[in-house]
């Protein structure tokens, strides 16, 4: 193995990776891409419904409620209540009528009236009833008939909720982790295809060298890129370490599957077309994170489970060493079989 | 017309139009597209509270549950089962109804409910579905709620969420993004390459050749409109009706496409066409997002009567009354442009023979 060599092959594959046009175009068309999808996705979660409260008497239970995700503003008449709805300083407005107290000592049922804009979702109005009515019955001394036993299943997250935003962060990671596939497949299986890659082997590099060479080049190139993309999204903020080898062994995974796809494929269309399957399989469990509950189980046979999954939580959650190393271990060992299967078929291609 | 040669053009177009960048271009645009709109305009995160129930008795609250409209609910039959789906996030509560709990509530003794939180709920969720279930225990228990609730929209006009008023034009894009440009694409190409000049020396007409290349775009057009009302959840009450006005505006962006062709001969041109006269067709969906805009105005543009009808069948629960005189225009531009494609293609025909 010469170090030199390799250098110089390295530098020849940037330069040919740069060269074609429409992968670095797809490249840098996916990056800014997916900054732009970051950055539009709300930063913050509305933890809480805010509605404003017009009540002419006191009535206790509406002013000091400690219900969680209820946050009620008193205003001083109701014309301020509808202008503040209207608005959208408050998702509804709830106006007391001001014989209220009275109407309810003697057993009448006066109207409340619940302002909404018109644009808002009719389950919002129903959930908006329902509570001013639980609210009510809270009021007026109505026990519930029954208890409610509460547990909390995995880190209780009420106040410091993950915002849409963040949830993006590992699909972002990894679809650029695995979009790299498709620019390293079309480099290799054009060298094959062009014969270049046997004229190499007529020079002083080895096929040790060239291989060599092309899985530097290859995880390099992914690394770089999912490394500033997280950067740039605030994915390095919290466990860094964990994040970097996760990135590593996620750009490892990727080279390993450009090696298999590269060692079948013999032109830029039969590249995309086996790119996009291992694309759509790789990139499912990263929309686990996005919409959680939206698969079960069998996710977990995809080896990118345990990439995203372990990007999740030491981005989010802040989960150390002592809750990922069985993550990291599965994905490194799914990184080795898959990279050396994608190393032994090619160098088959290549004899 | 002979149907197999027409069968061996299709099979040629499909086999090689589905490579090109256009196609790539018609297909991933518009979902691009759409779902930018669905993030910014936050209506594919926005879900309802979802809580999961395991029943183990036979009580009414289960099928109480069904008929809250702020909450959806989920059954499931083991406890195993019902934690899994809780830390997944597949629900943001799970609940365990005891065996005897319609009996107790009804007799008025304390009974009790065990509740799975999920951890990544929000409190809005969370307070939103213990209201619903204290809400219909009470009901159960037949207590009468002691108030009365008067809902009250404010505004003057019936307000349209921005992800409604654009559907219209990302629904228009998708139908003529690929019905456009996938057959006068291919026309350019051939005529660029010469190969249309080798087509007419063959058996096949050049009526044939056109239109194997337009039933391609209507294809595409075709689905994508489907596939974009089918991510924006826009099929509305009557989806078979909806289905046949996409086909009709497939069929019009087919046909311009097609026509497209006849007169361009190559793929700049095409783009620039694209690109200058495109506001025409998407002009009924602009004046859509503004609806202070008369809707005379937007009469004047052809592609008003296939915008109509999805706007009506989609968002405004129509029927067939609705939309059926503008669908019968539509339907008349589509013969309409038949015709005049038919007879540009037999100039077109001396032409390419001479």
């Amino acid at each position: 193995m010469n170090i030199h060599i390799i250098g110089i092959l390295i530098s020849k594959d940037l330069s040919l990776f740069f060269r074609k046009r429409a992968i670095l175009l797809l490249t840098l068309m996916g990056f800014i891409f997916y900054l732009v999808i970051y950055f539009v996705m709300p930063s913050t979660v509305d933890e809480n419904l805010e509605i404003g409260l017009y009540s002419p008497v006191p009535l206790p239970i509406f002013n000091q409620v400690e219900e969680e995700g209820l946050e009620i503003s008193p205003l001083e008449s109701e014309e301020l209540l509808k202008e503040a709805v209207l608005d959208g300083s408050y998702v509804a407005g709830i106006s007391i009528p001001a014989d209220v107290v009275e109407k309810l000592d003697s057993k009448q049922k006066p109207v409340i009236s619940l302002y909404f804009t018109p644009d808002a979702p009719q389950e919002l109005k129903d959930a908006m009833e329902t509570i001013v009515r639980e609210l009510v019955f809270m009021q007026t001394g109505h026990p519930l008939a029954f208890e409610v036993s509460e547990e909390i299943l995995g880190q209780d997250l009420t106040g410091t909720p993950i915002p849409p935003r963040d949830r993006l962060r590992p699909l972002l990671a990894i679809f650029i982790l695995m979009m790299e596939i498709l620019g390293l497949s079309n480099l290799i299986s054009e060298e094959i295809e062009r014969r270049t890659a046997r004229a190499l082997l007529v020079t002083p590099a080895t096929v040790t060298d060239i291989f060599v060479a092309k899985s530097i080049f290859g995880i390099g190139l992914a690394f770089i890129q999912a490394v500033l993309i997280m950067t740039i999204i605030g994915g390095m903020n919290k466990q860094p370490l964990i994040v970097l080898i996760s990135l590593l062994l996620g750009a490892e995974l990727a080279t390993g599957i450009s090696f298999l796809i590269s060692a079948r494929a013999r032109d830029f269309m039969s590249v995309l077309a086996w790119s996009v399957p291992f694309l759509i399989i790789l990139i499912i469990p990263s929309f686990t994170i996005l919409f959680p509950g939206a698969v079960t189980g069998w996710i977990k046979i995809i080896p990118t489970y345990y990439l995203v999954d372990t990007v999740h939580r030491a981005v989010n959650f802040g989960s150390g060493w002592g809750d990922i190393w069985i993550n990291l271990l599965i994905l490194f060992g799914f990184t080795v079989v898959i990279f050396y299967a994608g190393l032994y078929m090619l160098r088959r291609k290549f004899r | 017309m002979n149907i197999r040669r027409m069968g061996i053009l299709f099979s040629k177009e499909f086999l090689y139009g589905s490579r090109s960048y256009v196609f790539v271009f018609s297909v991933v645009r518009p979902i691009i597209i759409s779902i930018i709109i669905s993030l910014v305009f936050g209506t594919w995160l926005v879900e309802k509270p979802e809580l999961g129930i395991i029943d183990e008795g036979k009580s009414q609250l289960v099928s109480m549950f069904d008929d809250i409209n702020s909450i959806d609910n989920t059954r499931y039959n083991t406890i195993a089962e019902i934690r899994e789906a809780v830390e997944t996030g597949a629900v943001d509560i799970g609940i365990v109804i005891p065996p005897d709990f319609d009996d107790s509530v009804s007799k008025g003794e304390k009974t009790e409910i065990k509740a799975f939180i999920w951890g990544e709920s929000t409190a809005k969720n969370r307070s939103t579905i213990g209201a619903a279930i204290a809400n219909t225990v009470r009901e159960l228990a037949g207590q009468e709620a002691p108030v009365e609730i008067n809902t009250i929209t404010l505004g003057d006009e019936a307000s349209i969420p921005w992800n409604d008023r654009l559907l219209p034009l990302i629904v228009l894009m998708a139908i003529f993004l690929g019905g456009i440009m996938l057959p006068s694409t291919s026309i350019a190409m051939e005529k660029e390459k010469r190969t249309i000049r080798a087509l007419t020396v063959t058996p096949v007409s050049i009526e044939e050749i056109f239109l194997a290349k337009g039933i391609f775009g209507f294809i595409l057009s075709f689905f994508m409109g489907i596939l974009i009302l089918v991510i924006n959840n826009a099929f509305g009450a009557q989806p078979l009706l909806l289905t046949a006005v996409l086909a009709l505006g497939a069929i019009m962006a087919a046909e311009l496409g097609t026509l497209l062709g006849v007169y361009v001969r190559d793929f700049a041109t095409i783009f620039t066409i694209w690109k200058s006269t495109g506001i025409i067709l998407f002009a009924p969906a602009i004046f859509y997002m503004f609806p202070r805009i008369p809707d005379w105005i937007g009469r004047i543009f052809p592609t008003y009567y296939i915008t109509q009808p999805i706007v009506e069948l989609s968002q405004k629960s129509g029927v067939w009354n609705d939309i059926s005189t503008n669908t019968f225009i539509l339907i008349a531009i589509d013969i309409a442009l038949i015709f005049i494609l038919l007879f540009t293609l037999r100039r077109k025909q001396y032409t390419a023979a001479s």
